[in-house]
């Protein structure tokens, strides 16, 4: 079993046959290992995990009356509707996370005193940036949904 | 070498990828992008073809914590449309939860209002199912170690094909409304209001205890049988309680398909966590036609009137449904004795003795110790006593036939309609082996003044001496269809030789622990190992009421002879002498004293 490389009779090289196995043998082996890690990877982010929903619905617009200002605690979240638009903000500080509070100059935090104005700009205290907007949308079954995974810029409403 | 490696690497390969695809790859994720686009073709605005387009398959998750433990509803995750009233004609999974205004869903501007947000209750509350599951099978509940398939629409593998088509329907998730709507009346759960008066008028609740309704002891406690048990197994076992428990003694009740329903949706609906239930008082109430007095008005006029004993008695038994077991009259639940002659073949201590403890007189009665008041017990013995109407004079073949065969059988093999529900079981009269060579005096006695501790009634004051002669020839020339035969003389004592003493007693119980209780039983209770296997069953030797009226000649016959058509052998043979036999009566006699 000699392994020196072959010629044909136009004396071209041939590639050893064993050089070809061993060749799919490696690609087979590799192939197999990349998917093994590969899924071994993915794995290690959860697909679900059990903290309350970061969408969720808050029921009907006409639940929210013009001017409103409705903080809701256990979500975090604020729901603001001027005439027809409607948007939610964080009620998360952006300085130690704590909860927020409507004031009548926007949004007062109890820990440190930060202050922030009716878009969550920070107006005063050590909060070190505005409170974020998540973007709210209409299902097609007339209820609002607010989206915390998907932040979008201060001042954008929806119209309802 | 190199080939081998090759291929095998190969095939590795292949499987890993095979692998990666399905656990990458799940009909949630497809399910969700054919709703995503239909839902962009839908599409009106241009902001909402953004979001939609915005959206990638995710798993979708309700967690509900408002209803005892922690639910965990992934069902969204397929039924992606449930809440999306464009696909009310889709099919599923993408079809929309169906709105009614039975369940409290309200139009709101053209647009359906839910009283049951999935937000709040999630899917499994009402449904079933597996919650966490994302596959459908899984989701579904049909595998069969899954405790709570969904409700009326799964079917697991196990499940027998007869009954698993009884069990399907939205009907079945009435059980789990009743879970929060506990009121007994609730208009939404027509089902288990009536399943719950079913269980008190088929008398369930004499056997049945279940928390806060009923109070009885002889069956199991159902109080969180819905918890416990599935559709498929509630239902075969009202069906036939012997299919899923060989030694059940629980009858099988005459019900129809609509009834057996409604018992089973009410059976499911008890987990042990219902608030409020209506009790056995709150449907005596209702019975007794008693309106509870309202504030502010006359009670007199709500009264119900007063009843003598008898006719008040004869009102209960057909409140009580006694005659779902037993036979009055017309009317026969097929599976206790029949009560039509009662006057004359009990009298008023037998009668309120066996209301109350029913095992004081027959201890292996399976009728339930009911606990009523005893002034309902001393209504139904008055209206008893009044049965003394005697059953027309008729032929001896069509005596038989009208008196006899309900427990021993149209063809005398003691396999009457009840037998099964008699122990002792009636006589096999086709027996010849027992019948030839038994005195007549014994079968006469036996007709006229019944068998003590055992369901066979005295029919001396029904039947006079002519009568009851005739049926006994009948039953020797229709079943026993062997000449009778004298036995030869035996050597049996009248009277037992052996005094009665401690030393015979212990005695008696050493050769009956060594030799008796393989059939016996070590309580002599007539309850041994190889019980199970012996027609007729052995004697159970507690029958205090029977044992009493069995002379000493007689026992002593028996175990030294054998009883030939039974499995009890003559113990003669074996090596007892009478002094051994004597105090084996002995120590018999001394389980059966009273007062000890």
């Amino acid at each position: 079993m000699g392994a020196a490389p072959k010629t044909n009779k136009q004396g071209e090289e041939q590639i050893p046959r064993r050089h070809f196995l061993a060749w799919l043998s490696g690609v087979g082996i590799l192939g197999s290992a990349m998917a093994g890690v590969f899924s071994t990877f993915v794995f290690m982010k959860p697909r679900a995990t059990y903290g309350q929903p970061n969408r969720f619905r808050i029921g009907r617009p006409d639940e929210f009356p013009s001017g409103a200002r409705m903080a809701i605690d256990s979500k975090r979240v604020c729901i603001v509707r001027e005439g027809n638009k409607v948007a939610a903000i964080s009620t998360t500080c952006t300085h130690l996370g704590c909860i927020v509070a409507p004031s009548a100059t926007g949004f007062q935090c109890p820990c440190h005193g930060s202050q922030f104005d009716v878009d969550g700009n920070v107006t005063g205290g050590p909060a070190p940036k505005a409170l974020s907007w998540y973007q709210v949308t209409l299902t097609p079954s007339g209820e609002l949904e607010v989206d915390k995974d998907n932040e979008i810029q201060t001042g954008t409403y929806l119209s309802v | 070498m190199r080939l081998a490696l090759a291929v095998v690497s190969l095939v590795v390969l292949i499987g890993s990828g095979v692998v990666v695809y399905d656990q990458f790859h799940s009909r949630w994720e497809d399910n969700q992008k054919a709703y995503f686009n239909q839902a962009l073709e839908l599409a009106k605005t241009p902001a909402e073809r953004a979001s939609v387009a915005a959206q990638t398959p995710k798993i979708e998750q309700t967690i509900v914590t408002a209803f005892g433990t922690t639910r965990i509803d992934r069902c969204e995750s397929c039924h992606i449309a449930v809440d999306d009233p464009r696909f009310t004609s889709a099919k599923q999974p993408l079809h929309t939860h169906p709105y009614s205004e039975a369940m409290g869903d309200v139009p709101k501007n053209g647009r359906w209002e839910r009283r049951h947000k999935f937000t709040d209750f999630g899917c499994t509350s009402c449904h079933d199912g597996q919650g966490r599951g994302l596959e459908k099978a899984d989701a579904h509940g049909e595998e069969e170690f899954w405790p709570d398939p969904m409700l009326g629409y799964t079917t697991q593998s196990n499940w027998k094909k007869d009954i698993a088509a009884h069990v399907q329907g939205k009907d079945y998730m009435q059980a789990n409304c009743a879970q929060c709507h506990t009121s007994k009346d609730f208009a939404g759960t027509p089902l288990v209001s009536q399943g719950r008066e079913l269980f008190f008028k088929t008398g369930c609740y004499g056997c049945h205890r279940i928390e806060g309704v009923s109070s009885g002891t002889l069956g199991p406690d159902l109080t969180e049988v819905g918890k416990e048990r599935k559709l498929d197994y509630l239902w075969g076992h009202i069906v036939n309680p012997r299919d899923y428990t060989a030694t059940s003694i629980m009858p099988k009740f005459k019900l129809s398909d609509d009834d057996k329903k409604a018992l089973v949706v009410f059976l499911k609906s008890r987990r042990g966590s219902s608030l409020s239930e209506s009790s056995v008082e709150s449907y005596r109430l209702t019975t007794t036609n008693v309106t509870p007095a309202m504030p502010g008005t006359t009670t007199l006029a709500g009264m119900a009137p007063v009843l003598a004993p008898a006719a008040r008695g004869e009102k209960l038994i057909g409140d009580l449904a006694c005659m779902s077991c037993h036979k009055l009259g017309d009317r026969d639940g097929g599976i206790s004795p029949d009560l039509s002659y009662e006057g004359l073949m009990r009298d008023q201590p037998w009668l309120m003795d066996h209301f109350r403890t029913p095992r004081s007189r027959v201890p292996d009665s399976n009728m339930p110790a009911f606990g009523l008041p005893e002034e309902d017990f001393q209504a139904i013995t008055t209206y008893l006593l009044t049965r003394t109407t005697p059953p027309p004079a008729m032929s001896a073949a069509d005596a038989y036939k009208n008196l006899c065969s309900r427990c021993h059988g149209e063809k005398g093999d003691g396999r009457g309609i009840n037998a099964i529900y008699l122990d002792p079981a009636p006589r096999d009269l086709t027996s010849a082996e027992f019948m030839v060579n038994k005195p007549d005096a014994r079968f006469v006695a036996s007709i006229h003044d019944g068998v003590g501790g055992t369901s066979m009634p005295a029919w001396g004051k029904s039947l006079n001496d002519d009568q009851i002669k005739g049926v006994l020839d009948y039953v020797y020339q229709a079943f026993v269809k062997e000449p009778r035969h004298q036995l030869k003389a035996r050597k049996v004592p009248e009277q037992n030789p052996v005094p009665q003493s401690a030393a015979s007693d212990a005695h008696g119980e050493a050769i009956f622990m060594e030799r008796c209780t393989g059939c016996h039983g070590r309580k002599a209770d007539g309850h041994g190992p190889n019980s199970l296997d012996i027609s007729p069953r052995p004697r159970n030797l507690r029958n205090a009421a029977f044992m009493q009226r069995v002379s000493d000649h007689r026992l002593f016959e028996s175990v030294e002879y054998g009883v030939e058509g039974t499995a009890m052998p003559s113990w003669m043979d074996y090596g007892l002498s009478q002094s051994d036999v004597g105090d084996i009566v002995n120590y018999i006699r001394s389980l059966n004293q009273t007062g000890k």
